[in-house]
């Protein structure tokens, strides 16, 4: 399957309510039990082999299918006019864990009864490692 | 920002596809830029069919590129066979660019500046070696 075929499907819950678009999706690399080196950052090498990437979750917009910048999933907030346009676009995005997907049809996603939102931005790291 | 909950931690770096994957540029080992990351393959999920729960997540299994100029202005996506394929294990960094374990002029999607470099520069006199 190709990824960018996930990307732009509308997401429902579990009562058919449409939440959003699909953003993005989210990966973890090296997976559980093959953890990255801790001061793995960007550029600065996975090891002999990326490793394994896994499929960890879908950052859910409900007003905009393009992401644009990264600027709702990072920490940034300057020039101030971009971040104000920025935010608004993108007011209520969160994130969903891929074990809360029920099904997948060709235009749809839906999420199982009782998924939990997250805060879509990623977890900051010394190194910058989320920076575009 | 937002007022939800971080998600739980997870055990790697984190990428997201959009962010830090598409759209970024591939150099071989030798550090020749190969293309750029055009989509991601990723392990089949079953359409229309609910997905359990504790089901593997997809993983990442391949980068693909082809000719999308066209369908980035006019909408859709390249059949996937005039997509050429870059096995995910071939990967070996992910920073600013995507690094690859092999040398560019063994991959698929090479094949036309091969044809160009073999069938065309070579015939014209003096394509057979480096510009003095």
């Amino acid at each position: 399957m190709i990824l960018n075929d996930l990307l732009g499907l509308d997401v429902f819950d579990d009562r058919g309510e449409r939440l959003g678009k699909v953003l993005d999706a989210r990966f973890v690399l090296g997976g559980p039990g093959r953890a990255a080196p801790a001061g793995a950052a960007a550029g600065a090498g996975a090891g002999a082999g990326a490793g394994e990437a896994r499929l960890e979750g879908l950052i859910i917009s409900p007003h905009s299918r393009h992401s644009y910048l990264g600027y709702e999933r990072l920490d940034m907030n300057s020039p101030a006019i971009i971040n104000a346009i920025l935010g608004w676009l993108h007011r209520g995005t969160f994130y969903v864990q891929w074990d809360m997907v029920e099904r997948v049809t060709a235009h749809e996603l839906h999420l199982r009864t009782g998924y939990r939102r997250f805060d879509p931005r990623l977890p900051p790291t010394p190194e910058g490692e989320g920076r575009p | 920002m937002t007022d939800l909950p971080p998600p739980p931690q997870a055990t790697g770096r984190l990428l997201d596809a959009q962010l830090h994957l598409l759209d970024r540029s591939v150099v071989d080992r030798n550090d020749v830029p190969v293309t750029t990351v055009d989509a991601l393959e990723i392990t089949d999920i079953e359409l229309d069919a609910p997905i359990p729960r504790g089901a593997p997540a997809p993983v990442i299994t391949a980068l693909l590129s082809g000719p999308v100029l066209a369908t980035r202005i006019f909408g859709g996506r390249p059949p996937r066979s005039r997509l050429e394929r870059i096995r995910w294990s071939d990967v070996t960094d992910i920073g600013i660019v995507l690094k690859l374990s092999v040398d560019g002029d063994s991959l698929a999607v090479t094949w036309v500046e091969r044809w160009m470099r073999d069938k065309i520069i070579a015939r014209i006199p003096g394509g057979h070696h480096d510009p003095e």
